[in-house]
């Protein structure tokens, strides 16, 4: 149950080994667009009047992106809008990152002679940053040294019934080896919250579960609408699912059956291993960057798309530094787009599999793409923007 | 007619999951475990959408998973379709709050 990644100074091994620019904008961008194997995050959030607890999210956003072990090294930069507030001086976040023993390089735009001849030095540091990541070489390492992040969406009742209890089978075998693996989504466990908190490793963990899914249900309340307007969205209705409650009873089953070890913040890194929820936005644009954040190599997301009207190109959706696959249980899903879609675990509703069986067989999709192979999406450059889950109102 | 498949996920659940695209008038087999018992579809129940079991009465609990998924709005009876149209939820109903301070 190996699979071939790159050790890192902490220990921690990368299943992929970028450069990473941050933060995003015109640096971030020009420098990507001019050196290979280099990642860099688009975003519009880069602070600017947010609130510190918004700030403090970019911070560990991004900080958590460097320290994420897919990175070799990384640069930072002081261009962005909200490198003037203390949370995010690049300074800050260049030290943060370095206590990973990874390189990393500073480069303060106002030191420069000119914006460019900022850029041309980053471009000429990149070069050099990957032509020394090139040198390392992949070797062995077990599930213990793997993180995982699960998204469920487009969710259609083959979700519930086969998708997502093949990942959660795929959840329960890296976290008995040792490993870690995230899920979140905290609309999504309203009128599931009751069987998740059972669950929490300690009654900390169990009433922390129960706070989320009460402070997101009031949130909701205060909007004045019936959530089944907002979610579950159209395409879960058009895919069978009827209620809030429905759709979240089938998403917990993405998370396995093992005891959760804690409840996160967006980006936040666990302190140890094993299964931790994390207090996050389903959306496709927010959600796997803050996995990758936290430490995820890779990240999941399990289709249903029953309700789709038709999208073959599954687009590659911003994780940043860790590659992005997509399973389905559904068999119109994976016929509308099979260039996409990593793996099927629809076998399990046909009879041809127990989930059992599904979870092993998702295993080792798994441990090929660990240990280099692309996932389909990864093929593509193209990525959405990253949405950072700011909850605050902006002054 | 053939007959056509459904799955219940829970000995509570008073709705199965249809398994294949069900026309009106069609036997429905529907699996819990490896228990199967028969139903008959009333109406037409899409792939991945639920049939009735039992009847239902407004005003009581949709079960599956073992677990309320909402409350029925209209009389259900055993074979028809259950969805929007008949079942609404009881979370997060920003709707239904009267009075509050917003």
């Amino acid at each position: 149950m190996n699979f071939l990644g790159y050790e890192r100074p902490d220990g921690s091994v990368g299943i992929r080994n970028y450069v990473l620019v941050i933060p995003g904008g015109f640096l971030g961008t020009k420098i990507c667009d001019f050196v290979k194997g280099t990642r860099t995050i688009v975003t519009a959030d880069s602070g600017s009047g947010r609130t510190s607890r918004d700030r403090e999210t970019i911070a560990r956003t991004l900080i958590g992106l460097g320290m994420n072990s897919n990175v070799a090294s990384v640069i930072v930069h002081s261009l962005s809008a909200g490198s003037g507030y203390p949370e995010l001086r690049a300074s800050q976040i260049a030290e943060e990152i370095a206590s990973t023993g990874k390189r990393v390089e500073l480069i303060d735009v106002s030191k420069e002679a000119s914006t460019l001849r900022a850029l041309e030095k980053g471009i000429q540091l990149a070069r050099e940053m990957v032509l020394e990541a090139s040198r390392l070489r992949r070797q062995p390492f077990g599930l213990d040294r793997l993180a995982v992040g699960v998204k469920c969406g487009a969710s259609d009742t083959t979700s519930g019934i086969a998708g997502n209890p093949v990942v959660g089978n795929l959840f329960d075998r890296i976290v008995g080896a040792g490993g870690t693996a995230f899920f979140g989504e905290s609309t999504e466990i309203i009128g599931a919250e009751h069987v998740l908190a059972k669950r929490g490793a300690n009654q900390g963990v169990s009433k922390r579960i129960l706070e989320v899914a009460a402070e997101t249900e009031k949130i909701a309340k205060s909007t004045g609408e019936d959530i089944r307007t907002i979610n579950p969205v159209p395409s879960n209705i058009a895919g069978g699912i009827s209620t809030l409650e429905e759709k979240s009873l089938g998403a917990i089953h993405k998370s396995g059956s093992t005891p959760i070890q804690g409840v996160l913040k967006y980006g936040e890194r666990p302190k140890g291993k094993g299964l931790y929820f994390v207090d996050n936005w389903m959306s496709m644009g927010s959600i796997f960057a803050g996995y990758t954040a936290s430490g995820a190599q890779l990240v999941i997301f399990q289709l249903g798309g029953g309700g789709w009207s038709g999208n073959d190109l599954l687009y590659n959706s911003t994780a940043v530094v860790a590659p992005l696959m997509f399973t389905t249980a559904n068999p119109k899903t994976l016929a509308m787009a099979p260039t996409s879609i990593d793996f099927y675990s629809g076998t399990v509703i046909e009879g041809k599999d127990t989930i059992e069986e599904g979870g092993e067989k998702l295993l080792q999709t798994v441990l090929d793409i660990a240990s280099g192979t692309f996932t389909k999406v990864e093929t593509m450059r193209y990525a959405d923007p990253t949405q950072i889950y700011l909850r605050d109102p902006c002054f | 007619m053939d007959s056509r498949e459904a799955l219940m996920l829970s000995n509570k659940d008073n709705v199965a999951t249809s398994l294949e695209d069900t026309e009106p008038g069609a036997d429905v087999r529907v699996r819990i475990g490896k228990e199967v018992s028969k139903i008959k579809a009333v109406e037409r129940i899409p792939f991945g959408f639920k049939i009735a079991v039992t009847d239902i009465d407004k005003g009581l609990n949709v079960i599956k998973y073992g677990e309320s998924i909402g409350i029925t709005s209209q009389d259900i009876k055993q074979g028809q379709l259950v969805h929007i149209h008949n079942i609404e939820g009881a979370r997060a109903r920003g709707d239904l709050v009267k009075g509050d301070s917003k």
